[in-house]
């Protein structure tokens, strides 16, 4: 189904966020997702389904000051 | 020999987190990995900074800047760096808390590109907002003493601010107001943002700030390694010279040893 991660429209098969980290290949990786406007964490990933046109945003730690 | 009060017996604590290192290092714009590593080690720092961004997606490899810092050995400080308003700000500090890293932020809300000079009304609401729901808030501010009050009023752990803006490398451009925020604040000043060289870092310390955050100073040197070592040791100096109490300045000259029993008559 269509979703928009981090402000990109993407084709993905995915039942529930855990399925879009997973198929983005960043599985394991220390990630932080945000949907519609909402933290969730990993313990919530399984149990929140996605839906066509939902935002998502994928965030990690960066070098800053 | 006695120890010193500015070494090693010099504990320091905010949010209950106690440290003896006063040196908060930043971890953007070094060179490479293995360069900020070392740089990170001869600083001493046992607080690192970092920034809140979009994963690439596009890029295939772990990007992750965690995966170079050996887990456990450093308590992490994110900031919110990007943010233009409170809500930003905190929508920025749930998704770096919701990591499971750490519950420290440091608000960071620039009013403008160009200085990148932080909004101070926007930072209080900010800081008001997060303190409420448990953040262990550590607010980067202007060296305006009544601000600091206000923040430290609202809650924040310490108070955090700028000697000049972000990364001009200036120095303390207002000397007179570090010093002021510091003998008013009832929590730990830092100063961060706009330092230069180890000068910078040893004047904030002798005007009695806590700690130093910086980055570019250090990730910009020619020698990244060799300048965290230098601002290590001012800091360090600077410390202990504030500690062990200046001499006051005399408008003239005032000899050494005295007039008395001198072989010219």
């Amino acid at each position: 189904m269509e979703l928009i991660v981090n402000g990109t429209k993407r084709e993905l098969d995915a039942v529930n966020i855990a399925d879009v980290v997973e198929r983005l290949g960043l599985a394991g990786r220390p990630v932080v997702a945000e949907v519609e406007g909402e933290v969730l964490y990993s313990e919530q990933w399984e149990s929140a389904e996605v839906k066509p046109g939902m935002k998502i945003e994928l965030v990690h730690f960066v070098g800053g000051g | 020999m006695s120890e010193h009060r500015g070494s090693s017996g010099d504990v320091w604590s905010i949010g209950g987190q106690e440290m003896q290192s006063r040196f908060f290092l930043g971890t953007g714009l070094f060179p490479n990995p293995f360069v900020q590593n070392e740089a990170i080690a001869a600083s001493g720092a046992e607080v690192l900074t970092f920034a809140i961004r979009r994963v690439d997606l596009e890029a295939a490899e772990d990007d992750s800047i965690l995966q170079h810092l050996e887990p456990g050995a450093f308590r992490f400080l994110p900031n919110t760096s990007g943010s233009r308003t409170a809500e930003e700000a905190v929508r920025i500090a749930r998704l770096a808390r919701a990591s499971g890293l750490s519950d420290w932020i440091k608000v960071e809300i620039s009013a403008d590109g160009r200085t990148l000079l932080p909004d101070p009304l926007e930072t209080l609401r900010a800081t008001e907002i997060l303190v409420k729901e448990g953040f262990t808030v550590l607010p980067y501010t202007s060296d305006d003493p009544v601000i600091c009050r206000r923040l430290a009023e609202a809650g924040a752990a310490a108070v955090m601010p700028g000697g000049a803006p972000i990364g001009t490398g200036l120095g303390i451009l207002n000397p007179y107001n570090i010093g002021l925020i510091v003998e008013e604040s009832a929590v730990p000043v830092i100063v961060d943002a706009g330092l230069g060289t180890a000068s910078d870092a040893a004047l904030a310390m002798e005007l009695g700030a806590a700690a130093i955050l910086m980055n570019t100073p250090v990730a910009k040197a020619q020698d990244p390694v060799g300048m965290a070592r230098a601002m290590r040791l001012a800091i360090e100096g600077g410390r202990l010279a504030y500690l062990s109490g200046r001499m006051s300045k005399k408008r003239y000259a005032s000899a050494s040893s005295g007039f008395e029993s001198l072989i010219v008559e």
